[in-house]
């Protein structure tokens, strides 16, 4: 056995004999035993050399010794079976070395005696860098579920960029058609309070005309009626005050509208403050109400007058797309209402509910989702439940959906108190503000 | 089907025959280390693609399994495919202490298979007169390798069942040849034939 080569191989090698006692050790194993044990370890038990190690090693040897086949241990379940110090007591990170152990069977030719081998191959360098890829894995794949989250982010980000771009310049474009319509409304309102003056004047002169000659030229009177026949001029005098009165109440209207248009698209983007839901409500009411004349709107709030620390124009967008979907929900006759309620703990919930078409299950699941719509090409982007979304969860809101085809939709919207600081904290944090 | 894979009816008696004798032995060898009842299947031989052999290896979800190569006068490879049920119990008669780590758990798995699977390649290999050497056997999962890639287009398979009677744990072992390896059986086992 004691065969020089074997103390070159870079293999260590512990021949035991079936009484589990030590009858070789090659120069590879000895040199990584601890000192204490080098001396007088050949020809004593197993068990006395590596008392920690041998439950295990003899189960092995006896798997040997019955089956006649080899054992293997891989570093992966038991890294150190022997108590070896690492291949590099210098350099490495390791301070143990990371074994993997074969025990194959041996018989003496000559003495048919049986043997147990023990192969220990030092594997330090590949499980050191076997773990610093699993590391690496792990790292990456951290990374890249970091990543995801990012893209699902910007992609939410860039859908809301789109229709906060579009609602911009829908804002700047009703802000800019209200000007322009001011003007001429100035105009024409004092020309008609002038003209009203000019007809009523105009008026009277022909009743002063009528009596001038019939009292100085009463032979001409009867050409003057039938002048003033012929020119309707009693049915002028009849008329003209209603006419007049409709056209400033038409006025009126217009104006109404030009001004809440442009208290709702001239807000100043992104600006905290108290914002009068009542008063918003009833302005949202009003212009959906011109462009949606069949659902009647019923708007309640308690208290009235509520005012509310939020950021005015995402929560007006909010509104105005839960509102303008629950009056596109109504064909013929229906009703939207609109109700906002303080509860006793402070928060606010506002509920929309409809008698429209409702939403079926299937679609249910998926009204959040950006981009989702039922609606014909070209008619909506599906954008407005999902800004929607977004803009409640800006203030830490909650928004609930109940939907029955057929019978309509409620909308429930619950928003917690945010104090000044709260806001501002949620504002310098990328992490928890909305995009 | 591969001419080199066509095993005529002599010779695959003859194999299941050998087989049969080397599995009893494996069973046997294991019984008597662990001291418990082992029972087996009579051994299967088919002749399968790599598609045929991902569904012979992968149906039961709740499977372990290794894979350990052999080389020698034949090459190939053994895969184990071991129940997770039960296994707990084996581990116990392993010695191992409860409850298992997870560490004792796939050192269990690699012990069973290595002895089973070994077991039947040495008496195979003895009744054959072939020398062989089983390789260190590693987990393994299917699942995540791609059966269609391998380069091989037919193996001889010969599956074999155990059953283990203090639990329900049962396992199977799955030689797999390659084409110059089921030459020289075949070679071998015609000269056993005479």
């Amino acid at each position: 056995m004691n065969n020089p080569l074997l103390d070159k191989l870079p293999v260590g090698i512990c021949l035991v004999n079936e009484a589990y006692e030590i009858v070789y050790l090659n120069a590879f194993f000895l040199d990584r035993m601890p000192v204490e044990l080098r001396g007088d370890a050949l020809g004593k038990p197993l068990a006395d050399v590596f008392p920690e190690q041998i439950k295990f090693l003899k189960r092995r040897i006896k798997s040997v010794f019955v089956l006649k086949h080899p054992s293997f241990s891989y570093w992966e379940q038991r890294p150190h079976i022997f108590p070896f110090k690492s291949s590099r007591p210098i350099t490495g990170e390791e301070t143990q070395m990371v074994q993997n152990m074969e025990i194959v069977p041996h018989k003496d030719i000559e003495t048919g005696q049986q043997y147990a081998c023990i192969l220990i191959q030092d594997v330090t360098a590949q499980a050191s860098y076997f773990k610093a890829q699993a590391q690496l894995a792990e790292e990456l794949k951290a990374e890249h579920e970091a990543q995801r989250k990012l893209i699902r982010k910007l992609d939410r980000a860039q859908s809301q960029l789109i229709q906060a771009e579009k609602m911009a310049s829908t804002g700047q474009l009703a802000a800019g058609i209200a000007h322009e319509i001011n003007n001429p409304m100035g105009f024409v309102t004092a020309n008609l309070n002038t003209l009203e003056q000019y007809a009523q004047n105009l008026l009277e002169t022909c009743q002063a005309t009528k009596k001038l000659v019939a009292s100085h030229a009463p032979e001409h009177i009867e050409a003057l009626e039938d002048l003033f026949d012929a020119t309707h001029v009693e049915l002028i005098e009849e008329d003209m005050g209603p006419l007049i009165q409709e056209s400033k109440d038409g006025l009126k209207r217009v104006s109404d509208i030009v001004s809440t248009l442009r208290s709702f698209a001239e807000e100043p983007q992104h600006t905290w403050g108290y914002l009068n839901l009542h008063d918003t409500a009833n302005q949202l009411v009003q212009l959906i109400s011109t462009q949606f004349k069949r659902p009647r709107f019923k708007v309640t709030c308690e208290p009235a007058q509520l005012k509310w620390y939020c950021e005015s124009a995402s929560l007006k967008q909010a509104l105005t797309n839960l509102m303008m979907n629950a009056a596109q929900s109504i064909d013929e006759n229906g009703l939207v209402m609109l109700d906002i309620r303080q509860t006793g703990s402070g928060t606010v919930a506002i509920k929309i509910v409809d008698t429209g078409c409702g939403i079926s299950e299937a679609n249910l699941k998926r009204v959040f989702e950006p981009f989702f719509t039922t609606r014909p090409e070209g008619k909506g982007q599906g954008l407005g439940l999902s800004v929607a979304y977004s803009a409640i969860e800006k203030h830490k809101g909650k928004l609930a959906i109940n939907s029955r085809e057929g019978k309509g939709t409620v909308i429930e919207v619950r928003l917690p108190v945010l104090k000044e600081q709260e806001e501002d904290k949620s504002a310098s944090n990328p992490s928890t503000e909305s995009l | 089907m591969n001419d080199t894979v066509a095993l005529s009816e002599d010779q695959r008696d003859a194999l299941q025959e050998l087989m049969n004798i080397s599995m009893g032995q494996a069973a046997n060898s294991l019984a008597h280390l662990i001291e418990t009842k082992i029972g087996i299947s009579i051994p299967k031989i088919t002749a399968v693609t790599p598609d045929g052999l991902y569904e012979l290896v992968s149906h039961n979800q709740q499977a372990y399994y290794t894979r350990q190569s052999f080389m020698g006068d034949i090459h190939g490879e053994v895969m184990s495919i071991l129940t997770q049920h039960g296994l707990t119990e084996v581990a116990e008669l392993l010695e191992y202490e409860q409850p298992l780590s997870e560490n004792d758990i796939n050192e269990t798995i690699l012990e069973l298979s290595n002895i089973l699977a070994g077991a039947c390649l040495a008496g195979l290999s003895e009744q054959l007169e072939l020398a062989t050497n089983l390789q260190m056997p590693t987990l393994f999962a299917p699942q995540k390798s791609d059966f269609s890639k391998y380069d091989w287009q037919h193996s001889l398979v010969m599956e074999v069942k155990f059953d283990i009677h203090i639990s329900s744990f049962t396992m199977r072992v799955v030689f797999c040849l390659d084409d110059a390896s089921l030459t020289r059986l075949k070679s071998t086992i015609d000269e056993l034939l005479g």
